[in-house]
């Protein structure tokens, strides 16, 4: 009897347990009201020392430590544009979401799906302080400490066989220590190419998952379970080492790197408008290329001649094929005075075929306005022959990583031996008695080289590179590297000066393949100068 | 009995589970809350709060400005300025060679920068101070200093002589710039930015001209003309109330709610002077008076000979733009053969006077409006005016808004017919100037855009956004190309426009 009793009991116990919380569940929780309410916010000057207490542990980094920057002014901007940004983000959001959730639901028998509510909530996110690191590469590394404690309310509700289940996301709270580096650095708007994010420590991550009502995410130990799920899934995917990169220039063009060689021939000119008072012109013509620093080349002047035959090649290095063009000007030589302007034209290379030898004829114009009256008159024609040979995808430097990495040697470096390449970035605070008119002398076995000279400035900015082919790896060699100055005028008493030195043991550099450091210099007050030296093997 | 009692006890407990999850639940959201109201609260902490928190161990490396410091910008910034600087002189030449090109005034056939360096030293950033003024945008203001090293000579080429170049070196920029974002509910939540240089304290812009292998003292009174002309073109481009609207891509929105509007007259009635400075050898001055609210309106009186108390009675009508912010100015010249002599200036603030009410103010003369440039206390007499000032409404704005256009499309047609002043000789040093504040301009632009990114950059850690924000960018560096080529346009008009 007592056995059958245990057994109904049980029974009873099972069937009680779950008749109790249905009812429990609607007695408690049922009528708990699902909507997301504004927290209240008393200012911190009236809050007693109990919650003062509990605020400690959450002091932002920048009190706590000095080399944290306070960055209360962003806090403020993201605060008055929040509300925009909550809208706009739900806005794409949904955007985004709903023809992805109307082609899904039909493969799982679910009538539909859809956001009851979605929104941030009235509290942004803040940043607690904000760190950046300096180094000699070419990047910016900054260390926000990022933290959202919303309120937002995302509510969905599913429709199955007649029923409607809602899911809400309440209370979410992510706490990140993110690191922003941007590199490389390049000499064109915005100025650099890439933005790596990556997060120095696990998240904290912590939310309100309610299910018809009911947070899941108090069960006891379901919730950790779930954050350190959550933890180690971003961990896998964005915990340092491993980086999340946002390219925002292509970084070759933005280098503005060589694609190419344009050949340029200088044929002839034919019936040349006669400008020099007595006897015939002496033209010459100038080549340039539009969006290039480098000089212009020039062919040689033939004198007296109205049909002039040059026959003369030159080639140029083109960075960007499809906006650069090939000015070509027509001067008229003169002994005394200006060289007069005989007429011109252009030719945009993206009209010219690649690998192909292309001869023109092109009219002599005035200017390059077609409106311009004056050049209907007849200026002559001239002829020229143009090649635009771009550089094989295999002789481009592929990536823009391997720029800073180590490069493999050319070939013809004799095995055992390699290339040690000195770059000379720049100095500070070199300063001369007489005159401060900076350039570099690097020595190394007896070879000098030479950067060019800086006039008047104490922080001046080299970047050449040099490089020295060598049989065998220099460890027992130094390299010494002087700064120098000398007198723009031609002053007989302080004709030249050194602003200081460095000798650099080679050794390390043989065993790290790289070394970008800054130097300080001797004899000099407190001089310093960056230099980065690359061991290249084959 | 069994069953029974089994059911009760598992009815009780599973209440009992129940209240207990709710319970949790309650425990556990109000937890959230509490740690999400402390985070909003120490988001923005001021001198009490932390004395609140950290009681006597206030960390001494702590203080609150007014203007928020920003050591990792600056940082940032001059790591940076390298590239920024060969950047923005590709832009610069770009975009402002052919406007010089366009605006070459007759007589100088050719203007080009024959070099053009930012130089070593980056701008540095005092301070930010953000604001919410008005509903729907936010005003940041940035304390920018420069003492940059740029080197910018212009290759000039005259008809008659050769090329003279001009260097403009050792340029020093101290301002505050106000940048007002406008937003929107769309992404980048951005529609426009405004960007001013504050009016108080004033912008200083200090620089060297210098003529390679040549003299610009050369010729008198040429610098008080440039530091005249440059004057001018600050505080009617650049200056608040005027500014320049730049829109960001993307959002078609009416910006011409945030352009500057005429929105009032004022009608001024010179009507004498009393005791004049006599500035003369021989006899007494000749004095005249030179109105404005706009230094590119101008106005000026009758010259009355050889009285130093003159009785004008010569009505003009102004047109204001920001009664908040603006004066009405006053000089008095007396005319001279050579170059006319101030005699003294008077300032009134437009939010002095009360609408359509007409009121006379006895003005007292002084050297010079900058208070530090005062030197003697002396007397210079007093300037009686009467001023009616008139509020717009919608129409007659917008006929006021057609005629201040209409006397600019005038003025330059006027120029195009060729010279005629006495000032065009001097023509071609203003836009020499006027190049020289674009690129300041430009500088300016750039500033903002690299704080721009900076902020980019920030809101790039959240991940998604990131991406958005990263259009904005270009958005932004977009902006510091405009503002560079819009600045020098108006300087040309400036120089025109100069009815002395």
């Amino acid at each position: 009897m007592g056995f059958v009793s245990v057994i109904l009991g049980f029974c009873g116990f099972g069937v009680g347990i779950s008749t109790g919380m249905v009812l429990g569940y609607y007695l408690f929780i049922h009528f708990q009201p699902c909507d997301v309410k504004d927290p209240v916010i008393r200012p911190l000057v009236e809050q007693d020392s109990q919650s003062l207490l509990r605020l400690l542990p959450e002091i932002p980094l920048w009190v706590k430590n000095p080399d944290y920057d306070r960055i209360d002014w962003l806090n403020k901007f993201l605060e008055v544009m929040w509300p925009y940004l909550d809208k706009a983000i739900c806005k794409t959001a949904k955007n985004i979401a709903t023809p992805i959730i109307a082609e899904q639901i039909p493969k799982y028998k679910i009538e539909s799906v859809e956001f009851e509510s979605l929104t941030l909530g009235s509290l942004p996110p803040t940043f607690q302080g904000m760190k950046v690191y300096l180094t000699e590469e070419k990047e910016l590394i900054m260390e926000p400490s990022l933290k959202w404690a919303g309120n937002p309310n995302v509510t969905i509700a599913l429709r199955a066989f007649g029923l409607k289940a809602t899911v809400q996301v309440v209370d979410l709270q992510v706490f990140a220590q993110p690191r922003i580096t941007l590199k490389p650095l390049v000499p064109s708007f915005p100025c650099f190419a890439k933005i790596l994010v990556s997060l120095m420590e696990k998240p904290h991550v912590d939310f309100g998952l309610k299910l018809a009502g009911a947070d899941l995410m108090s069960i006891p130990g379901l919730y950790q379970f779930v954050q350190e799920l959550i933890k180690d899934q971003v961990a896998n995917m964005y915990l340092w080492p491993k980086t999340l990169e946002v390219e925002i220039l292509d970084p070759t063009k933005a280098m503005k790197k060589p694609v190419g060689i344009l050949h340029v021939k200088v044929l002839r000119a034919l019936k040349l408008r006669k400008k020099d008072l007595l006897g015939a012109s002496d033209p010459y013509v100038k080549l340039k290329l539009t969006e290039t620093k480098a000089p212009s080349k020039k062919t040689t002047v033939k004198h007296k001649n109205l049909n002039p035959e040059w026959n003369e090649e030159f080639s140029m290095v083109v960075k960007d094929p499809q906006t650069q063009a090939l000015e070509l000007h027509v001067y008229d030589w003169e002994q005394i005075g200006k060289h007069e302007k005989m007429g011109m034209n252009v030719v945009p290379l993206k009209e010219l075929p690649p690998d192909e030898p292309k001869t023109l004829t092109l009219d002599l114009l005035k200017t390059m306005d077609p409106n311009d009256v004056q050049n209907d008159k007849m200026r002559g024609q001239i002829v020229v022959e143009l090649t635009y040979k771009p550089f094989k995808e295999e002789d481009l430097p592929k990536e823009i990583e391997n720029s800073s990495a180590v490069q493999k040697a050319p070939e013809g470096t004799p095995p055992g031996g390699g290339v040690l390449v000195v770059t000379v970035h720049e100095a500070q605070d070199v300063e001369g008695k007489h005159h401060t008119n900076p350039y570099v002398r690097i020595i190394f076995r007896g070879e000098e080289r030479k950067t060019k000279q800086i006039k008047k400035n104490r922080d001046p900015r080299w970047a050449e590179e040099f490089t020295f082919m060598l049989e065998e790896p220099p460890l027992k060699d130094k390299l010494h590297v002087e700064v120098l100055s000398t007198s723009t005028r031609i002053g007989l008493l302080h004709p030249k000066e050194t602003l200081g030195y460095v000798d650099i043991s080679l050794a390390d550099v043989v065993s790290n393949k790289r070394i970008n450091e800054k130097f300080h210099l001797i004899d000099s007050k407190n001089g310093r100068i960056q230099i980065e030296l690359q061991w290249q093997t084959s | 009995m069994g069953l029974i009692s089994g059911m009760v006890m598992g009815m009780l407990f599973g209440i009992a589970l129940m209240a207990g999850w709710k319970y949790m639940m309650q425990h556990r959201g109000t937890k959230r809350v509490a740690k999400a109201v402390d985070i909003k609260l120490l988001s923005s902490l001021n001198r009490e709060d932390m004395k609140k928190i950290c009681g006597e161990n206030l960390p001494e490396w702590i203080s609150f400005p007014v203007f928020e410091q920003v050591k990792w910008l600056n940082k940032q910034l001059a790591k940076l300025w390298p590239f920024i600087a060969d950047a923005a002189e590709a832009v610069i030449k770009e975009s402002v060679e052919p406007l010089l090109e366009e605006y070459r005034p007759p007589g100088i056939t050719s203007l080009k920068f024959s070099k053009l360096s930012l130089g070593t030293v980056a701008p540095k950033i005092e301070g930010i101070r953000v604001q919410s003024l008005k509903e729907g945008q936010i005003t940041m203001d940035i304390d920018l200093r420069w003492g940059g090293d740029p080197s910018i000579i212009l290759a000039v080429e005259a008809a008659l002589v050769a090329s003279i170049p001009i260097q403009l070196k050792d340029l020093k920029v101290f301002t505050v710039v106000r940048a007002i974002f406008q937003l929107a509910d769309e992404i980048p939540c951005i529609s426009a930015v405004v960007v001013a240089l504050l009016a108080e304290p004033k912008p200083r812009i200090d620089y060297t001209l210098k003529a390679v292998g040549g003299s610009l003292t050369a010729i008198p009174g040429i610098s008080d003309m440039i530091d005249d002309t440059v004057n001018t073109i600050v505080t009617d481009m650049l200056q608040w109330p005027h500014r320049i609207v730049v829109p960001i891509g993307g959002i078609p929105v009416d910006t011409s709610e945030l352009e500057l509007k005429p929105v009032g007259k004022l009608t001024v009635t010179v009507i004498r002077a009393n005791e004049l400075k006599n500035m003369e050898l021989i006899g007494k001055s000749d004095p005249y008076v030179v109105v404005h609210i706009r230094p590119l309106f101008k106005v000026k009186t009758k010259v009355i000979e050889n009285n130093l108390n003159p009785v004008w009675n010569q009505t003009f009508d102004l047109i204001a733009e920001d009664k908040e912010t603006q004066s009405l100015i006053l000089e008095v010249f007396d005319q001279d053969i050579g170059q006319d002599k101030r005699l003294g200036i008077a300032k009134l603030p437009l939010i002095e006077l009360e609408a359509e009410k007409s009121k006379e103010f006895d003005l007292r003369l002084l050297p010079s409006l900058d208070m530090l440039k005062i030197k003697d206390k002396k007397d210079r007499g007093t300037l009686t005016i009467q001023v009616l000032y008139h509020e717009f409404n919608k129409e007659e704005q917008l006929a006021a808004l057609e005629e201040e256009k209409r006397i600019l499309e005038e003025r330059k047609k006027l120029k195009e017919a060729g010279p005629h002043c006495r000032f065009w000789g001097w023509y071609g040093r203003y836009s020499v100037i006027g190049a020289g504040v674009g690129l300041v301009g430009t500088g300016l632009g750039a500033g903002v855009g690299i704080v721009g990114s900076g902020l980019g950059a920030v809101g790039s850690g959240l991940s998604k956004a990131g991406k958005f924000m990263g259009r904005t960018i270009t958005g932004h560096s977009s902006s510091s190309k405009r503002s560079g080529s819009s600045t020098p346009v108006n300087p040309q008009e400036n120089g025109g426009a100069k009815p002395l």
